[in-house]
């Protein structure tokens, strides 16, 4: 399992892969104000960056992952201004 | 309002109304290249300008339509009519909220949902056929291109002469079950330069997220060679689209081309309209300037002989009067626009007509060209859309009865417009079923239009023409058009005071045609409104001086006439009432209201009872019988429906 809830802070560890979506969405969505630490994963199914695209937890880094770090993250982070697909909630 | 929001409205306009008119003629001719390349264009543009502003449903819908748009014109498939009709109802929301931002400078509450709705349908027509692979770069996608460029934030990039490969994956939403991981795609992408993740519909409330339906969109530059990324995406080629492109400068060309022939395409000069009153004011003072500038000459040719200075007065005198006429001629050319400004919008409003009422109607349009006083044709709009409103409802017969009669299953509409000598002519020409005289006859009397005598005594022509009678028309036909019951005497009365007619001429069986004849310019007079006892008259201002209060005792009697002094001259004294022969009030007032105008080359005092406001109308010239009637220049309809005798004052002094 590489996604786990300690506290009130779920944390994504090495490559995630799909079957980690399901628990993380479920975690989100009992409580809104659960941060998600994404320092230690490597990799994220897109099923489970679509979960944290979707609710916009507070997430912690940096990843350690260089595609993670460059690619990945400022999706997660503030909503890019001039796009009005991401802007959309 | 912001002066950005303001120009946003302006363009938004334009936009909305291209983007239907090219939609429209896509419908016509669903594989027509410019069309589809011209909507595209307006609603990009338009989606651009949406997102300068916090009106994100707005942009999500505009963004869905755009997608729809750039794989239908990818597919070069031709456009069917689904897709024409979810692409004009997301335009025709997109109208209605611009209109709401107008008033309240924000969208409507409920302008989220309507937005997610209609961006799902929109992307419903998508997932059917999802983009193919292409080569050439399409337009639209030089802009997320050119934008993820932008924000790369690399300098380097922005200005490298590289060629870059620009992938845009939208994996289908049941792609996880297929075992794909869209993200570990991109990871394997080499030479990544930027990347933009963004979800392909919006994203539902958190509670509906269903986690293993993916709803991502994948927007990459790579600067590595086309083939190597095109190997990575080879097993799900239905999902992504590869572009190269070219280079910075490659790319910034083509950008830039859309713009500037919009530029060219936009016939319509746009003037505030407020410049314009400003424009038609001024040559209101430069009239009152001339004729003071003239009264004061001859006071110095009369009383001191300065010959020079008269003749200097003179000369300036002439110089205004030539400026006020070339005023007034650059006014009224500024005024003139073409008839396309209004027409334009029917299209799609007899699209709509049709398919609520079922009626199969085949549309067209002449002489958008023909121009006229913006009033004129801005004043159109009302009643044009009100007689093609009856053309569908009531012209145009069922199919089944039509190829009975051996015509095209489609009703024929004609809204043309046509120059006649000095007026213009604007007419509805359906091949409908006509209208029966005898029908006419029988609603009328049931209706108290008129008395079975009279129409009795009618001809056909005359008894047809009583569908702009007031009252002709009943409460049933309360259309939806300004939410009231506008009959055809709403037509004429509209026709009118634009200084036109009405007129209709149908064949039983064979069609209608409602005309509607027009001055080309409307001449807005200012008149001075004047009361005689309930009366209310109107003087035009031009011979107007000057308004005084003159006591009752200084008026001297001067034989059987009036006089009186003002400013040191003795003015004759005429009562209007007098010269309409309108017996006098019973009692003289304390002090007399009085116009000093001229009348010929002399001054003259007019008396009335009371003193009205200054109005701009339009005057309509005294045309028939009441030509031969004296001391009268015109008419003019007032806001209430009753009609103001403009008075010529010279005429009735004799």
């Amino acid at each position: 399992m590489s996604v786990r809830l300690d506290g009130n802070v779920i944390i994504l560890e090495g490559a995630c892969r799909v079957e980690d979506a399901e628990p993380l969405l479920g975690w989100l969505q009992a409580d809104r104000d659960r941060m998600v630490d994404l320092s230690n994963a490597e990799h994220l199914h897109a099923a489970v960056l679509q979960v944290l695209m979707a609710l916009r937890p507070a997430v912690s880094g940096p990843a350690k992952d260089p595609f993670f770090r460059d690619w990945i993250s400022p999706a997660l982070g503030e909503a890019p201004v001039g796009d009005p697909g991401s802007r959309a909630r | 309002m912001d002066d950005l929001l303001q120009h946003f409205i302006v363009e938004a306009h334009e936009l909305i109304q291209q983007a239907t008119d090219d939609l429209l003629a896509l419908e016509r001719a669903p594989r027509a290249a410019g069309p589809m390349d011209s909507a595209l264009r307006a609603v990009h543009t338009l989606k651009g300008s949406v997102g300068l502003f916090d009106f994100a449903p707005m942009g999500i819908a505009l963004h869905a339509a755009e997608d729809l748009l750039s794989a239908l014109k990818e597919k070069r498939a031709g456009i069917d009519a689904q897709a024409i009709d979810i692409l004009l109802a997301c335009i025709g929301q997109a109208e209605r909220w611009v209109a709401t931002i107008e008033q309240t400078g924000q969208l409507p509450p409920d302008a989220a949902e309507d937005g997610y709705r209609l961006a799902r349908s929109l992307r419903s027509q998508l997932e059917e056929d999802p983009a193919q692979a292409a080569d050439a770069i399409p337009q639209t996608e030089l802009g997320w291109i050119e934008e993820l460029r932008a924000r790369s934030g690399n300098a380097a990039l922005k200005t490298q002469d590289a060629p870059l490969v620009a992938i845009r994956y939208t994996p289908r939403a049941d792609c996880f079950f297929a075992g794909d991981d869209p993200i570990a795609l991109l990871r394997s992408v080499p030479g990544l330069v930027a990347v933009r993740l963004s979800s392909r519909n919006p994203w539902p409330p958190p509670a509906e997220i269903d986690p293993f339906s993916c709803n991502l969109r994948i927007e990459a530059l790579s600067s590595a060679e086309p083939d190597r990324v095109k190997a990575i995406f080879r097993f799900v080629p239905d999902q992504v689209s590869i572009h190269e492109v070219p280079s910075a400068a490659g790319l910034q060309a083509p950008g830039a081309v859309p713009d500037a022939a919009r530029g060219a395409g936009a016939r319509t000069l746009r003037v505030d309209s407020a410049r314009i009153d400003q424009l038609a004011d001024l040559v209101g003072e430069m009239v009152v300037a001339k004729n003071a500038l003239a009264h004061l000459s001859r006071q110095f040719e009369d009383g001191l002989d300065r010959k020079h200075l008269a003749q200097g007065l003179h000369a300036s005198h002439a110089a205004i009067e030539r400026l006020v006429a070339e005023l007034h001629g650059a006014v009224m050319d500024v005024r003139m626009m073409p008839m396309r400004d209004v027409f334009r919008r029917f299209p799609r409003s007899v699209r709509e007509i049709a398919g609520q009422l079922g009626k199969a109607i085949d549309f067209s349009m002449e002489g958008e060209d023909v121009e006229a006083d913006k009033a004129v044709v801005e004043g159109l709009f009302e009643p044009l859309l009100h007689i093609l409103r009856n053309a569908v409802g009531h012209g145009a017969e069922p199919e089944l009865v039509r190829r009975e009669t051996g015509k095209p299953e489609k009703t024929r509409i004609v809204l043309r417009a046509y120059r006649d000598g000095e007026r213009v002519s604007v007419e509805v020409e359906d091949d409908g079923g006509g209208i029966d005289p005898a029908a006419i006859r029988q609603a009328a009397c049931e209706r108290g239009v008129a008395s079975a005598d009279d129409l009795e005594r009618m001809s056909d022509d005359e008894a047809v023409d009583l569908i702009f009678a007031p009252g002709f028309s009943t409460a049933s036909e309360v259309t939806d058009l300004s939410g009231r019951g506008v009959g055809m005497d709403a037509v004429r009365s509209a026709a009118e005071r634009l200084g036109g007619q009405a007129s209709v001429r149908s064949r039983l069986g064979l069609g209608t045609t409602i005309r509607l004849s027009l001055p080309l310019t409307i001449v807005m007079t200012k008149v001075m409104a004047v009361r005689l006892g309930q009366d209310l008259y109107g003087i035009p201002l031009e011979g107007i001086l000057e308004t005084a209060l003159v006591p009752a005792a200084r008026i001297l009697p001067v034989r059987d006439a009036e006089a009186f002094v003002w400013r040191d001259r003795t003015l004759p004294l005429v009562r209007l009432a007098d010269l309409l022969a309108i017996p006098r009030p019973p009692e003289a007032p304390q002090s007399l209201k009085v116009v000093v105008m001229a009348a010929g080359d002399d001054l003259v005092g007019i008396a009335v009872d009371r003193f009205a406001e200054k109005m701009d109308v339009v005057m309509r010239p005294m045309t028939g019988i009441l030509a031969r009637m004296q001391g009268v220049v015109g008419t003019t309809l007032l806001g209430d429906g009753s009609v103001l005798m403009i008075l010529d004052i010279p005429e009735l002094i004799g």
